[in-house]
This record gives C-alpha cells, sequence and structure tokens, in this order.
C-alpha cells in the first residue's frame, strides 16, 4: 500500500498519484459493480476501497429499519474484534459514525487529538488510532449507513482526498442500495412463491385442520423458527390447532405448556387479544430488558422464554366474512432473522388466505351436512315435506312425490297450497308439536289425491322457522284394518244367529205356560243339536281363516297317496248320507304327491260336504283322482244345483254365500271355501270351480307332484 | 203377521212362541216373498230379519215405506246387527223395533201386543224415535 505525505501543487508526481487514486477508485467501483448481496457489497467496499483510500483499516455501519441504531457489519484491518465490542449502538450516542449519520455529513479528523477534542467521552479510547475519515453511505437525502476508515498517521486531508472518500462513500452507497434492491426483490419473490405454495396448500383439501398443520409446517421452514395455529372453538374457547418446529421434542415441550397453561381468552396480549380485536399483533424485536421485566421473578416464565428463545414475533388474524376465526403465531427464535414489516405483510396475506380457506372448508362440510341430510331424506320410506314460514315448500322427499303423485320439481319453491289443493285439508288435522316435544302421535286422515282416496298418516313438528311433515300412505294398512274389523264384525253377526236359535230353543222347551206339541219339542231339540254343530263349526272356521289371515297355521308337506286320502274321506262322508247320494273315487294310478295330509282331507271334507248339501235332489258325488304334467288334479263332482257363472269366484270370499233361491236354502258359515283356497294354495297348488246351474259343479284341487 | 228369516230355526222359534200368544204367523224366507206376501196379506205388523242373501232386510224395509199400500204397515227388525250405526239405520227406516238376536223369544208375543197398542193410541213416532229394543234382553 503506498503513501503520500504531502500533496502539494499539480507536479508530475501529483498528476501520477491522481492517476493512481482514479485507478484505485476504478478498481473498487468494479468490484462493487459485481457484488450482488449486500454482505458481498461490504466486503468489497473494505478490501478495494481502503486501498483506494490509503487507509489502514475500515469498518462499516447500517442503520435500522427505525432509523434508532447503527449495526457494526464489516469491518477490516483492526487488531480488536470491534464487530462484538460495538456491535449496534445508538443513533444518538456520541460517537463520530453516530454524529455522521445524524448530521449526513463527513467527518474528517486529521489526528487522535482532532477526535478527542470532538468526542471528548472518547478520551482514552483507541490509542494507537490516527487520522479518521467517516463518511455517510447516503442516497437521495436517505442515510442508509456509514464508513469509517482508520489511517496509520495523522493526516492532512487535502481537496482531492476528501473528494476521492466522499466519491467512493457515494459508490459504496448506491452499491449497497442496489444490492438491498436485488435482495428485496429475492424475497419478494420467495415471499409470492410461498404464498403460492401456501395457498396451493390451502386449496388443495377442505379437511381445513390438516391444511392448517401443514401450513404451520411449511412456515417454519421458511418464516419462523415457531409457528402457532389456534382456533375458536364454538363456545369462545381457544384451541391450539396446530404447532410446528423443527425439532419434536420441542414441539412436545410446547404442547406440553399449553397442557399446563391454556390461553386465557381475556389476556392482554397475545393469540387471546389478536383473536379478541381482529388486529394483528407485531413485535419486532423483544429488547433483552423487555424480557428481563415481563419475566421478572418467575422462573417457570424464564425457562419457557429461554426454551422459545423468542426474538421476534407477529401474530395474525384469521379473519373471513368480519369474523376472527383463529390466529397464526410466527416467531424469530433462534435462527429465523428478527421481523420486519414486510414479514408482517406476508403474514397478513398468509393469514387471509387461511381464513378464506377455514370459511370455505366450514361453509362446503355446512352445505355438505345439508346434503348428507336430503340424500338420507331421499332413501326414507316416509314422505318429508318441510315448509317454510310463508308457506313455501323447501323440502319435498322422493317418497313425498310418490304418496303425493306430485314431482319434487314441481314442488320445490313453490306455495303448498297451489302444490297440492289438498294440502290444508290434509294437516289441518295434524297436531303440531316444537322441536323439543315429545312427537305427537301421526294421524290418519282420508283425502283424496288426483282422483285417488288415500289414508295418510302424518305427523308434524314446528321449528318455528316452518314446519316439517312426515307423511305415510297407509291406505293398504287402513283397507287391511278394515277387512280386519269388518271381520270381526261379521264374524259376530254370524255366531249370533245359531246363538239365538239355541238360546230360543231352551227358553221355548222351558216354558210352562204353553203345551207344546210332541213334534215341535223335537224340533226343537234337533234346533239345539244342529245349531251346536253349527257354532262348533263356526268357531273352529273363524279361528282357521283368522290363521291364515296372521299367516299363522303350519303346513307339513311331505308325499302323501291322494287316492288313499280321498278314498277315506268318501268313506267317513258315506256313514251319515241323505238318501238318493252316491258317492265314488275314480283314479288312474296317481303317483305321490307332497301336501300336509291332514289339511287336503280337510279341504276334500268341505268339498265333498258341500258336494252332498248342494245336490238336495240327489245324484252322484264323484271324487276323480288324476295326475297330468307333474301335477296331480284332484276333482270333486256333483250333479247338483250348480253355481252361476256370475257367483264362481266371489262363493271363495270369506262369509259369501249363496242366495237361498240359488242354494235351495242350504246354509253354511261362509268360510268353507274360503279356507278350502287358501289351505291349497299354501300347498302350493290352486282350488277352482267350473259350474252349469242345474246341472252340477266341479271343483279341482290340483297339487304338485311328489319329486 | 209376517216373520221373514232366511234362518228357519228362528222362524220356527217365533212361529211356536207367537202362535202361543194367539197370534197369527206367516213366514217368509227372504226378502222377495217377504215383499209379494205383504202386499197381498198386508200383516199387521212384520217382524224383519236384515242380513238375507239377494234383498236385504233394510231394502224391503224401504220397498214398504216407499208404497202408499204398505207404509203404515209396522216393522220390527230382529237381526244379529247389533252395532249402532245399524240401530239408527234401522230408526230412518222407519222401525218402531229393534231386537238384536240372540233375543228371548218367549217374550216375542208381548213385545208385538206392546207395539200395536201403543200406535193404536198414537204412540207410533215416540216408538220410531226411541225405538224399541232390549225388551227381548239378550242371554
Amino acid at each position: 500500500m503506498s503513501r503520500s505525505s504531502a500533496e502539494t501543487g499539480l507536479s508530475l508526481e501529483a498528476l501520477a498519484d491522481a492517476a493512481d487514486r482514479a485507478n484505485r477508485l476504478q478498481r473498487v467501483t468494479d468490484r462493487l459493480a459485481e457484488a450482488l448481496t449486500p454482505q458481498q457489497v461490504l466486503d468489497a467496499i473494505l478490501t478495494e476501497g481502503l486501498r483506494a483510500a490509503e487507509a489502514r483499516a475500515g469498518a462499516i455501519g447500517i442503520v435500522s429499519e427505525d432509523g434508532e441504531w447503527i449495526e457494526l457489519l464489516a469491518q477490516r484491518g483492526y487488531k480488536r474484534p470491534i464487530l462484538t465490542e460495538w456491535g449496534r449502538f445508538p443513533v444518538s450516542a456520541e460517537l463520530p459514525m453516530s454524529h455522521v449519520v445524524r448530521n449526513g455529513e463527513p467527518l474528517f479528523l486529521e489526528s487522535l487529538k482532532a477526535r478527542n477534542e470532538l468526542f471528548p467521552n472518547l478520551e482514552g479510547r483507541g490509542r494507537d488510532g490516527h487520522a479518521l475519515a467517516v463518511l455517510p453511505l447516503a442516497l437521495e437525502g436517505r442515510i442508509l449507513g456509514v464508513i469509517g476508515l482508520s489511517f496509520g498517521d495523522d493526516m492532512v486531508f487535502s481537496e482531492e482526498r476528501r473528494k476521492m472518500k466522499i466519491t467512493l462513500a457515494r459508490q459504496a452507497a448506491l452499491a449497497l442500495e442496489r444490492a438491498r434492491l436485488f435482495e428485496a426483490e429475492q424475497a419478494a419473490r420467495q415471499r409470492l412463491a410461498f404464498l403460492a405454495e401456501a395457498s396451493e396448500l390451502l386449496g388443495s383439501s377442505l379437511d381445513y385442520e390438516q391444511t392448517l398443520s401443514r401450513l404451520a409446517h411449511l412456515s417454519v421452514r421458511r418464516l419462523a423458527d415457531w409457528c402457532s395455529i389456534d382456533m375458536v372453538a364454538a363456545d369462545g374457547s381457544i384451541d391450539r390447532l396446530a404447532v410446528a418446529h423443527e425439532d419434536p421434542d420441542k414441539v412436545k415441550w410446547a404442547l406440553e405448556l399449553q397442557e399446563r397453561y391454556p390461553p386465557d381468552p381475556d389476556a392482554p396480549h397475545g393469540v387471546s387479544l389478536v383473536i379478541r380485536t381482529g388486529k394483528p399483533e407485531f413485535l419486532p424485536e423483544l429488547p433483552e430488558e423487555m424480557l428481563e421485566e415481563a419475566i421478572g421473578d418467575d422462573d417457570v416464565l424464564r425457562e419457557i422464554v429461554e426454551q422459545l428463545g423468542v426474538r421476534s414475533s407477529i401474530c395474525v388474524p384469521l379473519n373471513a366474512r368480519g369474523r376472527t376465526l383463529g390466529a397464526l403465531t410466527l416467531i424469530a427464535a433462534e435462527s429465523h432473522p428478527p421481523y420486519t414489516s414486510a414479514d408482517l405483510e406476508l403474514a397478513i396475506e398468509l393469514a387471509r388466505r387461511a381464513g378464506t380457506a377455514v370459511d370455505n372448508s366450514r361453509l362446503f362440510q355446512e352445505a355438505e351436512k345439508g346434503a348428507n341430510a336430503a340424500r338420507a331424506l331421499a332413501y326414507v320410506a316416509d314422505g318429508v315435506v318441510l315448509i317454510d314460514g310463508s308457506g313455501v315448500v323447501r323440502h319435498w322427499n322422493p317418497a313425498a312425490a310418490t304418496i303425493t303423485g306430485v314431482p319434487e320439481e314441481e314442488a320445490l319453491g313453490r306455495r303448498v297450497h297451489s302444490v297440492l289443493p289438498a294440502w290444508e285439508s290434509l294437516v289441518s288435522h295434524v297436531p303440531l308439536v316444537g322441536p323439543d316435544e315429545a312427537l305427537a302421535r301421526p294421524v290418519t286422515v282420508p283425502i283424496v289425491l288426483q282422483g285417488r282416496e288415500l289414508w295418510v298418516s302424518a305427523s308434524g313438528v314446528d321449528f318455528g322457522e316452518g314446519t316439517v311433515y312426515a307423511l305415510r300412505d297407509v291406505t293398504d294398512e287402513h283397507a287391511l284394518e278394515k277387512t280386519r274389523s269388518d271381520f270381526v264384525a261379521t264374524a259376530s253377526h254370524e255366531l249370533r244367529t245359531p246363538l239365538a236359535a239355541v238360546y230360543g230353543a231352551v227358553r221355548t222347551l222351558r216354558r210352562e205356560d204353553i203345551e207344546l206339541r210332541e213334534e215341535d219339542r223335537l224340533a226343537f231339540l234337533e234346533i239345539i243339536e244342529d245349531e251346536s254343530v253349527r257354532l262348533t263349526q263356526l268357531v273352529d272356521q273363524i279361528l282357521l281363516a283368522g290363521q291364515l289371515d296372521a299367516n299363522a297355521v303350519q303346513i307339513d308337506l311331505e308325499p302323501c297317496d291322494p287316492v288313499q286320502i280321498a278314498s277315506g274321506v268318501l268313506e267317513s262322508a258315506s256313514l251319515h248320507l241323505p238318501d238318493g247320494i252316491s258317492l265314488r273315487v275314480e283314479s288312474n294310478g296317481v303317483g305321490a304327491i307332497l301336501c300336509d295330509a291332514n289339511k287336503l282331507r280337510q279341504v276334500l271334507v268341505n268339498l265333498v260336504d258341500n258336494a252332498v248339501k248342494y245336490s238336495p235332489k240327489g245324484g252322484e258325488v264323484e271324487i276323480r283322482v288324476d295326475s297330468e304334467d307333474g301335477e296331480c288334479q284332484i276333482e270333486v263332482a256333483d250333479q247338483g244345483l250348480g253355481i252361476p257363472s256370475s257367483e264362481r269366484e266371489r262363493i271363495f270370499d270369506k262369509f259369501y254365500r249363496l242366495d237361498p233361491q240359488q242354494s235351495g236354502g242350504v246354509g253354511g258359515s261362509g268360510l268353507g271355501l274360503y279356507i278350502c283356497r287358501e289351505l291349497v294354495e299354501r300347498m302350493n297348488g290352486h282350488l277352482d270351480v267350473d259350474s252349469e246351474p242345474g246341472k252340477g259343479s266341479r271343483f279341482t284341487v290340483a297339487l304338485p307332484a311328489s319329486g | 203377521m209376517l216373520v221373514v228369516d232366511d234362518e228357519s230355526p228362528i222362524r220356527m222359534l217365533c212361529r211356536v212362541n207367537l202362535t202361543a200368544a194367539g197370534i197369527e204367523v206367516l213366514e217368509a224366507d227372504n226378502g222377495r216373498d217377504a215383499l209379494e206376501l205383504i202386499r197381498r196379506e198386508l200383516p199387521d205388523l212384520v217382524l224383519l230379519d236384515v242380513m238375507m242373501p239377494d234383498l236385504d232386510g233394510w231394502e224391503v224395509a224401504r220397498r214398504l215405506a216407499a208404497d202408499p199400500k204398505t207404509r203404515e204397515i209396522p216393522i220390527v227388525f230382529l237381526t244379529a246387527r247389533a252395532g249402532e250405526a245399524d240401530r239408527r239405520l234401522g230408526e230412518q227406516l222407519g222401525g218402531v223395533g229393534y231386537v238384536v238376536k240372540p233375543f228371548d223369544p218367549v217374550r216375542i208375543g208381548d213385545l208385538v201386543e206392546e207395539v200395536l197398542t201403543r200406535i193404536e193410541q198414537g204412540e207410533r213416532e215416540a216408538l220410531r224415535r226411541g225405538i224399541l229394543d232390549d225388551m227381548l234382553g239378550s242371554p
């Protein structure tokens, strides 16, 4: 390094010197142009700049964002570790660098004495120092930093030298600003990339708890040492959704901490404050003194603060549609630099997107819940109809459409009275209950819908904003119930007649005031006997018919010989045969059939009985057993009164009886043929009749052959 | 008087007991024969079963009421139908008595006498409105 102790006049030597300085300055400019990052710029300024300025050592301090501090970031040539010794110091301090930053003017101190005159407080410090040049790194009036140059000797700073150093400082400021802009642009780019990545993550799933938890982990790598996300629960309490740190042990510790110290929703700072106010809380730097003051004597808190290592923190609300759903906290601790306002902006933007994602996810879940309910209602057999407060149909499930015959698309959004004019008459009978009351018994109401008479069972719940009705088409059940009650009524009527005969006969026989003729007395006794038998049969048949209706008759199918059964029936019938009737069995060698022998016997007894009863003028009753196509046919034929064709199906109805004009006054329970047909059908067969009035009837029992 | 019932034991009970009370009894076992007999014989009273095939007792009563020749003939229904609705129908169709089976045939003569007496005394409407029943009380 060359030194010059005299700068006088425009001597050749001086011109050569000037050329040399210009060359050095050019080298500095070249190096600065190559430097990209602020640190590279600082390094370039010091390596080349010291040489150009003929300085022994130099240091650069950068003014903090808030303009309050100067931080020494680079040095070269000092024997002492001045970066750690000085670190940072206030702009307000009585120091050469602070002085220059405050005034914005260069300071040239030609000797230690000159320095101590200006800064008496430095008397005794930097004893080995000599001349000192301190120059602002200024750009358009802004002071970015300050460069201090120390020289090996006392020195006279000529105008030339001063200019050269001012030029150097200006070059350095320009390069520093350029590097800073570059760095800021890089950072902005990274922020945008991070936001893009975070947005993609938030949009990747509707499970917001999972995406927020992943977002916390993503943030830990890029934005923070610690990241936590807290959500407001339905009851207003604060739930920690996620805590992320690169060290799983630390996460575990933080979660335990949360257990031990659950957040106080009324706390005057942190997550609680942010959630309450919906406004960010930004602590760019936590000065040691402030922490110490906050900790006080609380050892537990001290441990927590030490473990966390908090340097700086940002807590931003997750807002959506005017509500605060939670908060995102970023903490810069051991590795992340303290936060700047750019970080705060990024955090706000990130939280805004996360809030929207949570809101969307919740809206979707609500909609999904509604859709699920609708899906469930689509499969419910009961009609479900929701009418809002103004009488408009809001829900009309497929069962409601089936019952009413009005499709969902015609009902939705329309007034129920125009959808279904019969609605009023239907629901006017339905007692409404509140949502928390026990459901009233459904009311069964007849309504006429599109020409059909329906019986509808309906119940309703009034939930304030509307009414929901459950409807069930009970037309079939109602018809069945009517059949059942008709049966009971008819059965009781049927029992009254023989009872009247028995009771009346007994009452008459016991009369002492009159003398009964012998033939009348015998006739009454016969009535008592006959009607008692009839009553017994009637009761048996009513019981059997009831069991058939209730499907409670057990049928035991097994291979049987139909000819043997038919012969047995004829044999017992022949024991009390009226005059003029003859019986016979015909068969062409039929194999076994699958049936319940007792039930078949019962059927044949009934058919033969009828055949005899309806042959008042005598004749032949024949049972013919044939087989054809795997089916066995047992015919019971008579030569009696026959049945008009109009009556042929009705004779199988319960309690149906032929007109005595047509039946020759033959009575019966009206259940016999009904029971016969039911029994045969339960044995997988069928019973039919063919007849010619006046010539006789032919009942055919067809049953499947065995095997 | 006329007894109409498709059950011969019931007709016989009525015949024997009414004859014992000195009442002359005609019988019909179906609605058509009954109408024909009534129009021809114009009995003082008809004891009419309801449930008969083809032409039932209700229809017989309707036709009697529609015919000026027969509309004054008092009808006492004799039926197994014990329901309230049936009773009201009997009243509407102009019945002056309603006897539910089973009944006590021993007192049927008294019933007929009472109905006829009260009608003679001009109480026909009172009888109809308070349709006479239960006096033959079931067992």
